[in-house]
């Protein structure tokens, strides 16, 4: 191994702030934005707004925050009830957190394998209204794009469209997790904006792919964002000169959106490189965006071995199963290529019943092998 | 006039100094989330340290704080918490301890010097009944803000820390302003805060950070702390970024504290010698000046709106007076030109001299107990 560089697979939320971010945050014009005065922040949320063809935007410090906030918003009346997919971030990842801390009860439909929910399990999840002694009203419905547990698949305009007709025909809103909506935005060619015309809001992280510090926005009308203000400052998230972080936003929204087709590229790469190692399978058709679901064929070999020896040739993956490699600007071709010699190499290795690798995994129990937990 | 605007609503609104943007440019961050962020545990570390508990937690407001603090005390369904009823928590916090945390308030009188009465604490804790909810903690506000930027001593902390330790209760300090009072009072903050299992600091005040707030206490209780933060949305990624201005703001920020008492007390003997104004220097403890003008003609409301035109801006603290609150971001010659401004404004609406025009900036909303 000739460099000391770490390839860091594990997920797009690792990317470390780049130059230009670190020197907007530096040079950042603020001030007090509970008061509603911090310039930047001002201007990166209507920037978002304009981007994503929704009236307002407001800024974030997690995407949990974004999608708490838009449930807690939408389902304002005690009694409500969310239609979501079973295999969701905001069900599985959040802690439950729009019920231990909102009250809204969740509704779960079957995610299928490309991200969507049947149409209509979604329709039969609906309370019927004046059913009401035994039911919480329906009042929202989630959708997830890219959806992160089945391999970062995108959701289609005219899926969503047709979901957003459903909310709108039941009186229900429709909000999307999209997290990483600019990787489904690029992937399927469809402007953004258009992608989600059909939401009442969206939340959208700057953090994962687009590489900043921290952040996420929530777009939506000037109603629901005033609301979201109020909820955003009851939950603890309302910051003062925040524009050192709407800054960084900023740039890495400038910057960045136009590399994730490369993230795309380079995933599809690693994955027909995965492909050729006998005791590794990848559903290369299904790698739609930046991430790759590995499927070990080989019994000898175990996810949580495998991200040990991995880990000691410095490439980092989470031990889940099926473990899942997710691609960013910050990995270059030639780090893929690396990290491919190195799945070979821990395939090999782990083949040979090598012994003394029981001894080195322990130590890195530590640092590299805590689990993915959805991020 | 002056083209500098004297901002006297709050120190919320200090702005990052150029150490520590340049700190938040290098900062070595990484994945908080994941805990591999090394300027955010170093920041932590030193945080619990300087207070005297066993671990700390970074978090992005003073409300997420105490929220987090309240919630973690309070986790089981059926619980109450007692606390003043001139409190930051009660009154500025949208009842989140309520809405979100499903926690019931139990409010007890906050005397003017910012404490509660303790027989009243007393008197407030619930004993096993079928009517009543399970009290499992007390809350203290150290500066308290709304009696004034009041300092609350050690041994009135200790007696109440005895109180509910005797009681089976926990108790929580919302120290957004404890530094504060650690000054002002001689008393290293430490000591000031033994006697209690948790503890809210700003950084984002005084000390002049741009983000944050830090919680402070048990290993156990950050544990638990930890993950409600994730619950609430507080879980941030390369967060070193605020943490490194964080530090910067704790280390060249705490000892301009006492200047800032000083000039607040400046402020305050210069207010009283002004005919109109009714100011008790002496209850200037702080950073913070509440004072009234007597005239029936002029409001608090006018008065700003006046101020605002002369470029120093304040906030009403209620209908009857008006709140100063001094930073390290305000000069001397700043002090002195707003007592000039302050003395040209109520000549201004006695003589009804003056055009009293839409306010802008929001400078004469009430304070909101920043």
């Amino acid at each position: 191994m000739a460099t000391k560089v770490v390839v860091d697979l594990r997920s797009d939320t690792v990317t470390k702030p780049s130059e230009a971010m670190r020197a907007s945050m530096a040079a950042a014009d603020v001030d007090d934005d509970v008061r509603g005065a911090d310039p930047t922040a001002r201007r990166f949320q209507e920037e978002m707004a304009a981007l994503m063809g929704k009236e307002a935007a407001l800024f974030v410090p997690s995407g949990t925050m974004g999608n708490l906030v838009s449930v807690l918003a939408h389902c304002d009346v005690r009694g409500s009830e969310v239609i979501l997919g079973d295999d969701s971030h905001i069900h599985l990842y959040e802690n439950g957190g729009i019920s231990t801390l909102g009250g809204v009860h969740p509704k779960t439909v079957r995610n299928n394998s490309d991200g969507t929910m049947d149409i209509d399990s979604i329709v039969a999840a609906i309370r019927p209204p004046g059913g009401g002694l035994y039911y919480p009203t329906t009042r929202l419905i989630c959708l997830e794009n890219t959806h992160g547990n089945s391999g970062g698949k995108c959701l289609s305009a005219e899926y969503t469209e047709k979901v957003g007709e459903i909310a709108k025909s039941h009186g229900l809103k429709l909000h999307i997790d999209g997290a990483r909506i600019f990787n489904a935005s690029v992937a399927l060619g469809v402007p953004v904006d258009r992608l989600v015309r059909a939401a009442d809001s969206v939340s959208v992280c700057i953090s994962k792919g687009l590489g900043a510090p921290v952040g996420s926005v929530i777009v939506g009308s000037k109603a629901f964002i005033d609301k979201a203000k109020i909820l955003r400052k009851t939950l603890g998230g309302g910051m003062r000169q925040v524009g050192v972080l709407c800054a960084a936003a900023h740039v890495a929204v400038r910057d960045n959106v136009g590399k994730l087709a490369d993230d795309h590229r380079k995933a599809k790469a690693l994955a027909d490189g995965l492909n050729k190692i006998e005791q590794f399978r990848v559903d290369s058709a299904s790698v739609q965006t930046n991430m790759v679901f590995l499927d070990i064929v080989d019994s000898r070999i175990s996810s949580n071995k495998l991200c040990q020896v991995l880990g000691t040739h410095n490439v980092l993956a989470s031990p889940r199963s099926p473990k899942r490699l997710v691609l960013h600007y910050q990995i270059s071709d030639d780090d893929v290529q690396y990290a491919l010699t190195c799945f070979k190499k821990a395939a090999e290795q782990l083949l040979m019943g090598s012994t003394e690798l029981e001894h080195l995994a322990e130590q890195l129990l530590m640092g590299t092998t805590k689990n993915s937990y959805g991020q | 006039m002056a083209s500098k605007v004297v901002d006297l609503r709050s120190d919320t609104v200090t702005k990052p100094s150029e150490a520590m943007r340049a700190a938040m440019a290098a900062a070595d961050v990484d994945d908080d989330v994941l805990g591999a962020d090394p300027t955010a545990h170093r920041f932590e570390a030193e945080m619990a340290a300087v207070m005297g508990k066993e671990a700390a937690l970074f978090v992005p407001s003073g409300t997420m704080g105490n929220l987090i603090s309240v919630l973690v005390h309070c986790d089981v369904r059926g619980s109450e918490a007692i606390l003043g009823d001139n409190s930051h928590i009660h009154v500025y916090e949208n009842g989140g301890i309520s809405t979100i945390g499903g926690v019931h308030p139990r409010t007890v009188k906050n005397n003017p010097d910012g404490t509660m009465d303790i027989d009243k604490i007393v008197a407030a804790i619930r004993h096993p009944d079928l009517h009543y909810p399970t009290t499992r903690l007390i809350c203290l506000e150290n500066t308290h803000g709304n009696t004034g930027g009041k300092c609350l001593s050690v041994e009135y902390t200790d007696k109440v820390g005895e109180i509910a330790k005797s009681h089976g209760l926990k108790l929580h300090i919302d120290g957004a302003r404890i530094f504060n009072a650690s000054v002002a009072l001689g008393v290293p903050v430490d000591r000031l805060v033994k006697a209690a299992d948790s503890v809210s600091v700003c950084l984002s005040k005084g000390l002049g950070a741009p983000v944050g707030s830090v919680i402070v206490g048990s290993k156990a209780f950050i544990d638990k702390a930890r993950i409600l933060r994730k619950t609430l949305g507080g879980g941030m990624r390369q967060v070193g970024v605020l943490c490194a201005a964080a530090h910067v703001a704790v280390r060249d920020t705490m000892g301009k504290l006492a200047d800032d008492h000083r000039k607040a007390k400046a402020l305050a003997v210069g207010l009283k010698k002004i005919e109109q104004i009714t100011v008790d220097p002496a209850s200037v403890e702080t950073n913070m000046v509440f004072f009234e003008v007597m005239d029936p003609r002029i409001s608090p409301d006018k008065l700003c709106q006046v101020l605002e035109q002369h470029n120093v801006l304040a906030m009403p603290a209620n209908s009857k007076s008006i709140r100063f609150v001094v930073h390290y971001q305000i000069s001397d010659a700043d002090v002195r030109y707003a007592l000039a401004c302050v003395q040209k404004a109520i000549k201004e609406l006695l003589e009804g001299s003056t055009e009293l025009g839409h306010s802008i900036n929001g400078a004469t909303k009430s304070s909101y107990g920043h």
